[in-house]
């Protein structure tokens, strides 16, 4: 037999060591994604034979009213959260990077949300804003004056987006801030000694040297939020799902037509077809994002 | 540039796992499991249909749910055991949130061991249909002379193609609870059997008392569709299958201006707090509320153990559903619980026997014994369950117990599942005031519409 020279060795070292890590990713996760992309094209129901479909899941998505307002509603709902999300725990970050007193309890005050279980928040949050009997509907009737019939339904029609928004936001900004926390402590202090001798303020210092130092913690913290905001889910049951769980065409969401599809009506094709939409969304902002992140490091 | 590329789309399909990880994992290999499950099935009822039933012992796996808080299915287990030696039921508990989902689930696997599956909502049926999980039991039906009409023709509403998948053990119908107390106090009478819808808008109106600290309101509904929109299909004339909602509006009109008054809970109230019916009920504020039969063993069970204070809702009784004009009386909405056999069960024969005795009259009175409603309603039943400790004493209360028509809430159609969704969804639109009742019926109407054309 043939010596094996010194570098095929070394490599299959190495492949045996990410063996036991990628058979199982094969097995669990790069099988069944081949296999759902290959689903968007056929019919089943899990049990009876697999047919062909062609594109005819696809045509359905447009005319789907459900599909459609899943569609609407995950956008907007990324759209709300991502950059707010982005301003409030960056703001935080600078705020609670400053010798300020308190500073470790404010921290943990501020990451406190994020440690919380969603389930218990939500709840909390359902009392607060309670359309008759909640502090803050109380607070616009007897201070602001707001009439009866006039105060929000936080939980319904136009404004549960907009609650689903604001819960995401506070949940979520304290665990951003600590990533933004460690980009800001790795900022050299010669770079602000520097700015200060050439006579830079304060909205100088952060626009021309913490700014582009954090470019790509920033980076880092778009991709994961978008991510996070597209397989929305658990906050759209808990707090418009109500008793039943089920969601009106105002508050739902991508994955969960996914899963209301696949696993309450069987139709697997259908909402593999769905899945499909929402990777392209997916893909699609990376691959933008990934060509800011590229442009940028480049400059 | 190209690794670039390659990262690109890496990082995406790492991300499509967090995304899409829950799209198929149930089964690559079902097609081929339940296929080759089939002949084994055939193979196995004709061998043991030639030979003596259950001489070796036999264990039948059965699923279920809640176990623990439903006291029925101990005594059925229990019941059919003492008069079959050597047939051992083994009980799983699916628990009752997403039953039907689970089962479904796991019965979509060739690993599945279940004999005889409990099916507890029709839109689930028409998913174990269509996945030929269940069998027909025409057959057997017929070898063994089961008579049908004793399902009072809830059998016909859950028939597939000329077949019967489930026979029914447990029928609930809804009927209209009420708080004497509050009638007594108030000095208004009692509801009765015999009640147009008008009549009763009349009573709730009268019963309501809107003083801060006093309240009191004379209707509640429950967020489930069930407990609006299905007043609309009692007339015998609709069904939820018809793919036009217009009749559904006096009704939504109904309750919507009683909830403007003050008459019931405003439903975006019982959505946020989730507040269950038994609560409303038993709080001591709620004149009349319409409900599923199921509740009276609830009623009965909780004042007796103390956990309902019975100085706020110890004095109840029980009228039937109004009706239509013109509608005869006793109409009302159902639901059954049937028992199914499975395809991939190895002893289909001995999990037929278990399935017609649960359902028959010996199973009946297993159910009635602990206030359940069984699906063959003889007057035995009706006496049995009548004279519980615990029911109410009027006689009205009895009579109310026996229903001329029965609608199931979902009679089986192929799509019923997506229909239910929908009319779920717009129902929600129409109760949270996101749609107004024209808009919700137009878009209820053209959404099923697109689902009926597929």
């Amino acid at each position: 037999m043939r010596k094996l020279s010194r570098q095929t060795k070394r490599d299959l070292v190495a492949y045996s060591f990410i063996a036991p890590n990628f058979i199982g990713f094969c097995v669990f996760t790069l099988i069944p994604i081949i296999f759902a992309f290959a689903l968007a094209f056929m019919k089943w129901d899990g049990s009876n034979p697999i047919q062909w479909a062609g594109l005819s899941n696809f045509t359905r998505l447009w005319k789907d009213t459900f599909f459609i307002a899943a569609f609407k509603n995950t956008i907007i709902y990324c759209i709300g959260t991502v950059p707010l999300t982005m301003i409030a725990s960056l703001a935080l970050a600078i705020v609670l990077n400053q010798k300020v007193i308190g500073r470790g309890v404010f921290r943990t005050l501020s990451f406190f949300p994020y440690v919380a279980s969603l389930v218990a928040i939500t709840a909390v949050w359902k009392m607060l804003f309670h359309p008759s009997k909640g502090p803050v509907n109380n607070i616009l009737l007897n201070v602001f004056n707001v009439p009866q019939d006039r105060l929000p339904q936080w939980f319904t029609g136009s404004l549960v987006l907009f609650s689903m928004i604001l819960f995401s936001v506070w949940k979520y900004m304290g665990y951003y801030m600590v990533i933004y926390l460690a980009g800001l402590q790795g900022i050299s202090s010669e770079l602000y000694e520097a700015a200060s001798l050439d006579g830079a303020n304060t909205w100088q210092k952060f626009r021309y040297v913490t700014w582009p130092q954090l470019s790509s913690t920033t980076f880092f913290v778009v991709v994961m939020l978008t991510i996070n905001c597209f397989k929305v889910y658990d906050i759209a049951i808990m707090l418009a799902g109500g008793g039943s769980g089920e969601l009106t065409t105002s508050a739902t969401v991508l994955v969960y037509y996914i899963y209301q599809k696949a696993f309450i009506d069987w139709d697997l094709g259908y909402s593999s077809s769905v899945a499909m939409v929402l990777f392209l969304m997916v893909l699609f902002v990376t691959i933008i994002q990934f060509r800011g992140q590229a442009k940028r490091e480049k400059a | 540039m190209k690794k670039k590329l390659l990262s690109v789309v890496l990082a995406a399909a790492m991300m499509s796992t967090l995304l899409t990880g829950c799209g198929n994992d149930t089964s690559d290999n079902t097609s081929n499991g339940s296929s080759s499950a089939a002949p084994a099935n055939e193979q196995q009822s004709s061998e043991s249909a030639g030979g003596q039933e259950t001489t070796e012992p036999v264990t039948l796996k059965w699923a279920i749910w809640d176990q623990e808080t439903t006291r029925y299915w101990g005594d059925l287990k229990k019941a059919y055991e003492d008069s079959h030696p050597g047939v051992t039921i083994e009980m799983v508990d699916l628990g009752s949130t997403d039953y039907m989902t689970v089962l479904a689930t796991e019965l979509s696997g060739s690993g599945s061991d279940f004999d005889v599956v409990t099916i507890k909502d029709v839109p689930g049926y028409a998913t174990l249909v269509q996945k030929n999980a269940i069998l027909a039991l025409d057959d057997y039906i017929a070898a063994d002379g089961v008579d049908l009409s004793q399902y009072a023709g809830a059998t016909d509403q859950v028939t597939v193609d000329g077949n019967l998948y489930e026979l029914p053990f447990r029928n609930d119908f809804w009927v209209l609870y009420y708080n004497k107390d509050l009638f007594d106090a108030k000095g208004v009478a009692y509801p009765t059997n015999d009640m147009t819808f008008d009549e009763y808008d009349a009573l709730a109106r009268e019963m309501t008392d809107t003083t801060f600290g006093s309240q009191v309101y004379g209707a509640h509904y429950h967020t489930w569709r069930s407990a609006v929109q299905l007043f609309g299909v009692l007339d015998g004339k609709h069904t939820i299958l018809d793919g036009n909602y217009d009749f559904f509006k006096p009704y939504y009109e109904m309750v919507l201006n009683q909830e403007a008054d003050g008459v019931c809970r405003k439903y975006t109230d019982l959505k946020t707090e989730g507040l269950h019916y038994s609560a409303a009920f038993s709080g001591g504020d709620v004149a009349m509320m319409n409900m599923g039969s199921w509740f009276i063993a609830t009623m009965i069970s909780n004042l007796q153990s103390g956990e309902y204070d019975s100085s706020l809702c110890g004095n109840w009784g029980i009228v039937k559903y109004p009706h239509a004009e013109g509608v005869e009386p006793g109409s009302t909405l159902g639901t059954i619980t049937g028992l199914a056999v499975t395809t991939a069960s190895d002893t289909p024969d001995a999990s037929w026997d278990f399935v017609k005795w649960v359902s028959g009259e010996e199973g009946a009175a297993v159910m009635a014994s602990s206030g359940n409603f069984p699906a063959v309603m003889t007057d035995e039943v009706v006496d049995m369950i009548a004279g519980l400790d615990g029911f109410p004493t009027d006689e009205a209360s009895k009579e109310a117990l026996t229903v001329s028509n029965l609608y199931l809430e979902v009679p089986y159609a192929p799509n019923v599942s997506e229909i239910n969704s929908v009319l779920d969804s717009y129902h929600g639109s129409i109760m949270t005031g996101e749609m107004s009742i024209d808009d919700g019926i137009a878009a209820m109407n053209k959404a099923v519409a697109d689902i009926q054309a597929q």
